[in-house]
């Protein structure tokens, strides 16, 4: 049996060890929760700065500015008409052209540096690749509109309309070289690095049991590492997937290379726009005109919600991959 | 006899082939580096010291300077507090529902599209001042920062080994102390690094300035209220612009940009192992 004294001294010290645990409780939650609910109310304040602000393009046009290819800027309010259909077609265009560029590079980038290259080369590849993700992006628009561009009209683009203008793809004659393929290849390359580091990071969780076994099997290293590959797929697949939101999202570099001009054409070689180029090229004198803001912030509204699904899906199944990997 | 293997061949092939395609990779690298050192170089040799310090007049890009250093710092300053509170959250709670919503949001503002960034300040803070001006600027930098320093100070932590919690637990220490006495101290050096880091990547940002700071280069930046320039911001513009003077200073203004990433880059960089961008 406990004294009444053992029992009061036992609660006291329960007390103290009560109150101090929710103390330890507060201040932590005190410190933290304030900035996480920062955080949430401004990510849900920017989707809902969209939605108001796009409304009154939806009262006034429907989903004609989805769905059109109109760009009638006048004076007179009851004139204007928009459909950004063109720069939406763009962006997904030269993002795609983006990953055919990036997606080859990426996986042999990846399989050279975690399996075959030599130590020291490995870290300058590393460090490179880092240094390119990193890299203003502005840097590349300037390298791109003053460099690429017209190389890429010189020496890919007028060689291949000489010769194989019978191609659809090819057919128009590039002019300037401001266009969708000079954009997709600028956005390939400043995406290469972001695609390779998903990927790299991949292949090295290989489990080592699985090269042993390729090699004990008696396969070549080409043949092991086809292997491998397949079992990196879901992780390149979203490790493309986040690639194509960044491609998608980025601004000036293709603002400056893109051409920014109302095509909807699969032609390589026409200059066109992408939701971003187009926010960035007429937001400034929006305001002159009635109606032009709000099919802005729609055109924005499209690039988030884009933005959000696709960035989640590739977060998701690279998550579930890990998961299943460190199983 | 000769023999010709098939799969040995088809093997050097291979090999060949992957180590070409990952030197391709780095080619547009070299060549940025390059041009943008050799044409920037012959800018800044003509202009001399005015290049750095003078205003856009008197052929230099000083405001630009001075704005992308003012920019940084109040970002910096709005958005390092709360980023490193919420890292520190998403660090303590990793598995309850609050702390995956929070990670799971992080990684999405980190692939944000910027320019949506800049559009939203400029609707909740431009719009109503009814001017352009630095601190509308530095709050959409500071957007894109937070994120970024969140991931890092979490990833930082994460790297701690668990037995340093438990002491700290043993010696009685509350959550809060045990977090920000123990856990962060020894994270120092990787909290530092993903600090710097972010702040050399959002110093390089164009997309969230272009209807925020407004630009300012004729003269020197005279209020948190007023516009302001930035390098990046200023190479946008010259870019667009038809003379070849004013290509020449966006090769000079893109040479300093370079020079002040690389600057604080590549030494971090250099000192750690992994950085996620």
């Amino acid at each position: 049996m406990r004294t009444s004294k053992e029992t009061l001294k036992i609660n006291s010290v329960k007390e103290k060890l009560g109150s101090h645990r929710i103390r330890k409780f507060d201040t932590f939650h005190l410190i933290t929760y304030p900035a996480v609910i920062i955080v949430f109310i401004l990510f849900v304040w920017m989707l809902l700065v969209y939605l108001t602000n796009s409304i009154p393009a939806f009262q006034r046009e429907g989903l004609d500015v989805y769905l059109k290819n109109i760009w009638n800027a006048n004076e007179n309010p009851l004139k204007e008409y928009y459909g950004v259909l063109a720069a939406i077609w763009g962006s997904i265009y030269t993002s795609l052209i983006a990953l055919a560029v990036a997606l080859p590079l990426s996986l042999s980038y990846s399989i050279f540096v975690v399996d075959y290259a030599p130590r020291k080369l490995k870290n300058i590849l590393i460090i490179t690749s880092d240094i390119m993700a990193g890299l203003p992006t502005i840097i590349y628009g300037l390298w791109g509109a003053f460099f690429l561009v017209p190389f890429l009209k010189d020496w890919v683009m007028m060689p291949l309309y000489q010769y194989f203008s019978f191609i659809p793809l090819f057919s128009q004659k590039p002019v300037s070289g401001f266009s969708f393929l000079s954009a997709g290849i600028l956005l390939g390359i400043m995406i290469t690095p972001f695609v390779s580091g998903v990927v790299r990071e991949a292949y090295k969780m290989v489990p080592f049991t699985y090269r042993e076994a390729a090699y004990s099997l008696g396969l070549t290293r080409y043949e092991s590492t086809k292997l491998l590959i397949g079992y990196i797929k879901p992780a390149t697949y979203s490790g493309v997937i986040l690639g194509f939101g960044r491609a998608i999202g980025e601004t000036v570099a293709v603002s400056l290379v893109v051409g920014n001009s109302f095509n909807l054409t699969a032609n390589l070689f026409a200059p066109g726009y992408t939701i971003s180029s187009l926010i960035a090229n007429q937001f400034g004198n929006s305001f002159i005109y009635s109606h032009m803001t709000a099919v802005l912030y729609a055109a924005g509204l499209f690039l988030f919600i884009i933005g959000l699904v696709i960035n989640l899906l590739g977060i998701y199944i690279l998550r579930r991959w890990k998961k299943n990997v460190s199983l | 006899m000769y023999h010709f293997n098939f799969r040995e061949f088809k093997e050097s092939m291979f090999l060949g082939a992957i180590a070409l395609l990952a030197f391709i990779m780095i080619i547009p690298l070299l060549h940025i580096l390059f041009m943008v050192f050799m044409k920037g170089i012959t800018t800044l040799i003509t202009s001399g010291p005015v290049f750095v310090a003078g205003t856009l007049s008197e052929g230099g890009i000083g405001p630009a300077i001075l704005g992308t250093l003012i920019l940084t710092l109040f970002a910096s300053l709005i958005g390092i507090p709360i980023a490193f509170a919420v890292g520190i959250y998403a660090y303590e709670y990793p598995d309850s529902i609050i702390g995956r919503t929070t990670t799971a949001l992080l990684e999405i503002m980190l692939e944000f599209p910027t320019i949506l960034v800049g559009l939203f300040v400029t609707q909740i803070m431009v719009i109503p001042m009814g001017t352009y001006s630095a601190i509308a600027g530095a709050f959409s930098l500071a957007i894109i920062l937070m994120p970024y320093v969140a991931v890092y100070t979490k990833e930082a932590m994460n790297q701690i080994p668990f037995t340093f919690r438990e002491a700290a637990y043993g010696l009685g220490l509350s959550k809060v102390k045990t977090v920000f006495m123990v856990i962060a101290p020894i994270a120092k050096r990787g909290i530092l690094t993903g600090l710097l880091i972010s702040i050399a990547k959002v110093a390089g940002e164009t997309a969230p300035l272009l209807f925020t700071a407004g630009g300012l280069y004729q003269s020197f930046p005279n209020g948190m209220d007023r516009p302001i320039g930035a390098i990046p911001l200023l190479i946008y513009t010259l870019v667009q612009s038809p003379s070849p003077a004013d290509h020449a200073m966006a090769w000079g203004a893109a040479l300093v940009l370079m020079i002040i990433f690389l600057g604080v880059f590549i030494p971090l960089r250099l000192s750690i192992k992994e950085v996620k961008l």
